[in-house]
């Protein structure tokens, strides 16, 4: 449940232990990561001006949207700019993360445009070195809670675009030092999961403690798309999809959730689906032996056990129905009908005969037993 | 605020089946539910179907379409140079995939005209910066000149640009030892030539929307030596003049030559970077003389205001493409 | 016809008028480029006219049969007729012996071979948009009268091509397997190029460039991928701002799926050949004249210079056969008649449903 998901980053963590972390995913089938990481943002970010999370602060890590971008949508739900420096910091590894910019302003072919100075943003022209940018996302957060106690959140735009620049082990080092520090309260991020190695994306879900991967509604069968079936396929997924959430709760469980989401305008609405448990815990449900012993009591109850084509009328007639007359006429008649038909029914009814030939002799003498010998009927 | 509302839908022999103009009505309202109050058809007051077109004359915004008439790619791309609706980011970023069998360069010309024909009075003129990896200067000139386009005539107003990439090398070894750098140079300095001309027209010309629309980026990709992460830095670079400067972006790619199982990340990037993703394929069925192939458009933005999804066929002539629905065709 | 004919020389009057009709070997095609001879008729139809001026050519070889060099051969042979400069590289260690494979023309003007050229003419199908050039066509055959040479020569691949075509020409030959990279090669690309600068007033003449396998595994570039594409882009747009043709093979089936990719798009015409089974009864039954059939030749992309509307030709399919094993002669691929339980030809349902589609509309 996203519900769940930003109460856990709220709560954030428990002296000496990791800080929970997210990993929100996607894919190309279903790209709305940025819309689910920009909800969890703003909740977040409600939380915590509201003073009832556990951060004083966010540290966001913007590397797939510009700072601006973040500032209107947070403005957008409601969030009161002025305010911002107090509880917000920005490292903008969008505007020049490569430092082309600063290299080209420096020869003069492009006019230097200093952004508009603020204390909230800070500018990372290099992002491929990432023990600067760990630094700069500490002294940020230490900006926002001083040195003491307090505790901030880490959010990450795009893990996708860190991991495109540096090597997946210098981002898990950050990202595990991340959640190690005293001083962050939870830390999540955006994996777009297509763009990576199935070992990469592995490794970041093993970095965190929350996973919430976004999944098309339906799959298509064949990836050739045009068809007039898949057109509308596609078109099903184009603002709605599933939303599944894996979280490792601290007593060593694991819970699933699963919800679903429709895009609107310009937010993301949750809905809850009954989960449908047997499908998604099968794989956590762990290969059992089957107990083929029994205790003394099993056995004595299932020597009690009545089988069901066992008699069970305890001393009365045995009635039945032979496809001549019905029970009722028999029990009418039975006083003035005829002795004859009484020994005909005597005869006749109870036994039928099956009169048969061997095929060879091949068979064994016991198969002239009747088959049916141990019923009682 | 007015907002302009066109009736589209698909005419009886597949045209692009416009009513006249004197369908139009003026509408007053938010754009999804609004009274019609004067001239159009009365069946089309309350909530709009999909296919009206919405455009809207701001005062001192751009018009979205220039009188002539918004066929079935118009209607969904939607707005190219500046999108009322996405209220945060600027421009949009247009993806083309074609392949080998169906070249998709008519939809570049296409947005190329779109851009920069002649706007009606009071809107900002729009600058296009064409880099072109594939084809030369004449190229270009001639085909726009067919479709009632002098991109002549706009250079000299400058308000085209034509960067001929078709020779560039990435230098080896910008800042030799290190070895993050290679190939680098040549493509910062390309975003350097085009951020140039952004702050130049926008300087000089008061608030101009800029389109930037590069012809290959496989070609690129080439010229950087089949770096794709350097690619990547420099569609990043571009992505920020996005939202620096409000510039809508356009890029061809070819899809199939990504399509074998080492399925580069580069196209898929491009794909999370695009706000509209449009692909050109052969039809299944095979050749055709009067159905040259089928388009796919699919459109990310302003959910519930464009069609998310389109799909249709079309055939390319020297003067224009016509666009029509499977099966509209004789 | 007449209309449509008026309009299209009014289109690429300055060039038509001016300087080129006078040059042998060159011919204006629409949209205001100029065509080079493919040294194979049958081939300058089906692709409109020939191959124009400034485009890459690409044949992607099979690597079971040797047709490439059949196109390979006339191409140069016909350059060399009409004396225009030539680069050809191969991977072999000494490519100028190649020269002494290529074919003669076939010089004899009887009127069977011009009959023959005729009957041709009706029997291939032509994208429409081409059909008015066959006039002009027609003209040019007119004009091999006046002992001009021909913009296009039937080749006699028995014969070889006279000593003095080889002798006093502007030939260049490249080994493409000594070196290391291909820089010495662009570079000779280039300095063969910089001799002739494209429409510097007045054209003279056009010049061409004959690539063959260029990926052979015997290379030493060829495990190189980009930088193989960072040459052919760059030949590419030396030939597009020269008045050269090139024409390039390689056999696709050596290389990874995604740089064949990438090469197909950089050709602006792209061909492919194709063995077909010796003796095969099937393909006998169902192919009229399987037994002349030395090959296949299939037309994926044909250059659209200045123009967005891409040809579409009605075939692209074509069988080369080898007419009294001299000349190369490509048909479109036809169905044989006899065998109507297979007859599921894909022109034949097309053209019918066509036909029943009109029909329900005029009524």
């Amino acid at each position: 449940m996203a519900e769940l998901i930003c109460r856990a980053l709220r709560d954030g963590a428990l002296d000496g232990e990791h800080a929970p972390a997210l990993t929100i995913k996607d894919s190309i089938d279903s790209p709305f990561g940025p819309h689910v990481f920009n909800h969890v943002l703003a909740q977040l970010s409600a939380n915590i001006l509201a003073a009832k999370s556990q951060s004083q602060g966010l540290v966001l890590v913007a590397s797939s949207q510009s700072p601006s971008f973040y500032f209107d949508l947070l403005k957008s739900r409601g969030n009161d700019v002025a305010s911002f420096h107090k509880w917000l910091r920005v490292l903008d590894c969008y505007t020049d993360p490569l430092g082309w910019k600063v290299r080209l302003m420096a020869c003069g072919s492009i006019s230097s445009r200093s952004p508009e100075a603020s204390n909230t943003v800070r500018l990372c022209t290099d992002v491929r070195n990432l023990d600067n940018l760990s630094l700069s996302i500490m002294e940020l957060g230490r900006e926002l809670v001083g040195q003491g106690k307090g505790r901030f959140s880490v959010a990450i735009d795009s893990a996708s675009e860190m991991i495109r620049h540096a090597s997946i082990s210098s981002v898990a080092a950050l990202l595990s030092n991340l959640r190690s520090h005293d001083q962050v309260s939870c830390a999540f991020w955006l994996l777009h999961s297509d763009l990576h190695d199935v070992r990469v994306t592995a490794a970041l879900e093993y970095m965190s403690s929350m996973l919430g991967s976004i999944e098309p509604m339906n799959r298509p069968a064949n990836v050739q798309r045009g068809n007039s079936e898949n057109l509308s396929l596609f078109e099903q997924n184009s603002n709605k999809g599933k939303f599944h959430v894996r979280l490792k709760r601290r007593n060593g469980r694991v819970r699933l959730m699963n919800e679903e989401f429709c895009i609107e305008q310009s937010s993301i609405k949750f809905t809850a689906v009954s989960s449908e448990d047997g499908i998604i815990s099968q794989g956590l449900v762990p290969k059992v032996q089957f107990n083929l012993q029994l205790s003394e009591k099993e056995r004595i109850e299932r020597a009690k056990v009545v089988l069901p084509f066992e008699h069970q009328g305890t001393g009365k007639p045995i009635e039945i129905y032979d496809g001549r007359q019905s029970l009722n006429e028999s029990s009418t008649e039975s006083t003035n009908s005829s002795s004859a038909e009484k020994v005909q029914t005597n005869q006749d009814p109870g036994k039928g005969e099956i009169i048969y030939f061997r095929d060879s002799d091949d068979e064994m003498p016991d198969s002239d037993e009747d088959p049916d010998d141990d019923l009682d009927i | 605020m007015e907002v302009w509302v066109r009736r589209m839908g698909v005419g009886k022999n597949g045209d692009s089946g416009l009513l006249p103009d004197d369908d139009f009505g003026l509408i007053l309202g938010d754009g999804e539910s609004g009274l019609l109050l004067a001239g159009g058809e009365s069946r089309f007051t309350g909530f709009l179907p999909w296919q009206c077109i919405v455009y809207i004359w701001s005062l001192e915004g751009t018009a979205m379409e220039n009188g002539g008439s918004w066929n079935l790619l118009d209607q969904a791309i939607g707005p190219l140079i500046e999108d009322p609706y996405a209220s945060r980011s600027g421009g949009s970023v247009v993806l083309i995939e074609d392949c080998v069998e169906t070249s998709g360069a008519f939809v570049l010309h296409h947005l190329i005209k779109r851009s920069i024909s002649p706007l009606p009075p009071h809107s900002s003129p729009v600058l296009l910066i064409l880099v072109s990896f594939a084809r030369s200067f004449s190229h270009y000139d001639r085909i726009l000149r067919k479709m009632g386009c002098n991109v002549v005539v706009q250079r000299d107003n400058k308000r085209f640009i034509f960067l001929d990439m078709r020779k560039l090398e990435c230098p080896e070894a910008m800042s030799d030892g290190d070895g993050g750098d290679t190939f680098e140079g040549g493509l910062v300095d390309l975003y350097g030539k085009i951020q140039k001309a952004v702050e130049v027209s926008i300087v000089n010309g008061g608030s101009r929307s800029v389109v930037i629309m590069i012809d290959d980026i496989s070609l690129l990709e080439v010229a950087a030596k089949g770096s794709s992460n350097h690619v990547l830095d420099f569609l990043h670079y571009c992505h920020t003049l996005k939202t620096d400067f409000g510039c809508s972006l356009a890029f061809l790619n070819h899809e199939d030559i990504y399509s074998s199982t080492e399925r580069s990340n580069l196209i898929l990037q491009m794909e999370y970077l695009a706000d509209v993703v449009i692909k050109a394929e052969p039809l299944a069925t095979g050749l055709a003389k009067d159905v040259h192939g089928q388009l796919t458009v699919m459109n990310k933005r302003n959910f519930d205001r464009w069609k998310k999804m389109s799909y249709f066929h079309f055939r390319v002539r020297e003067n224009n493409v016509e666009y029509f629905y499977p099966g509209s065709r004789t | 016809m007449a209309a449509t004919k008026t309009r299209s020389s009014s289109f690429s009057r300055n060039i038509s008028a001016a300087s080129t009709p006078q040059i042998p070997g060159l011919k204006c095609g629409p949209n205001g480029t100029i065509f080079v001879s493919s040294g194979i008729p049958d081939l300058d139809k089906i692709l409109g006219g020939g191959f124009p001026l400034g485009s890459l050519v690409m044949v992607m070889e099979d690597i079971e049969a040797p047709h490439h060099m059949l196109l390979l051969r006339n191409f140069m042979s016909q350059g060399l007729v009409h004396n225009q400069p030539l680069l050809y590289a191969s991977p072999s260690r000494e490519p100028r012996a190649f020269l002494g494979t290529l074919p003669s023309p076939v010089l004899s003007k009887d009127d069977k071979s011009r009959d023959h050229d005729l009957e041709q003419e009706k029997g291939l199908r032509i994208a429409w948009q081409y059909r008015k050039y066959l006039g002009e066509n027609q003209q040019n055959f007119e004009g091999q009268r006046d002992g001009k040479p021909d913009y296009c020569n039937d080749f006699d691949l028995r014969k070889p091509l006279e000593r003095h075509f080889l002798s006093n020409q502007r030939i260049d030959c490249f080994s493409l397997e000594g070196s290391p990279n291909l820089d010495p090669f662009r570079e000779r690309c280039s300095t063969f190029l910089a001799q002739l600068p494209r429409y510097d007033g007045n054209l003279t003449s056009a010049c061409r460039i004959a690539i063959q396998s260029f990926y052979a595994p015997q290379c030493e570039y060829s495990n190189t991928e980009w930088e193989m594409l960072s040459f052919v882009r760059s030949l590419k747009s030396m030939v597009q701002s020269s008045n050269a043709v090139a024409v390039l093979t390689f056999p696709p089936s050596l290389v990874s799926s995604s740089f064949s990719k990438r090469l197909q798009h950089l050709a602006d015409t792209l061909l492919s050949v194709k063995a077909i089974p010796d003796e095969d009864k099937e393909l006998a039954n169902l192919l009229t004249g399987y037994n002349d059939m030395v090959g296949l030749l299939n037309v994926h992309k044909v250059a659209h210079f200045n123009t967005q509307v891409p040809v579409i030709l009605e075939a692209t399919t074509f069988s080369i056969k080898l007419k009294k094993r001299r000349s190369l002669v490509l048909e479109c691929l036809n169905q044989a008649p006899i065998d109507g339980s297979s007859g599921t030809s894909y022109a034949t349902t097309g053209s019918c449903s066509g036909s029943s589609k009109t029909g329900t509309l005029d009524f």
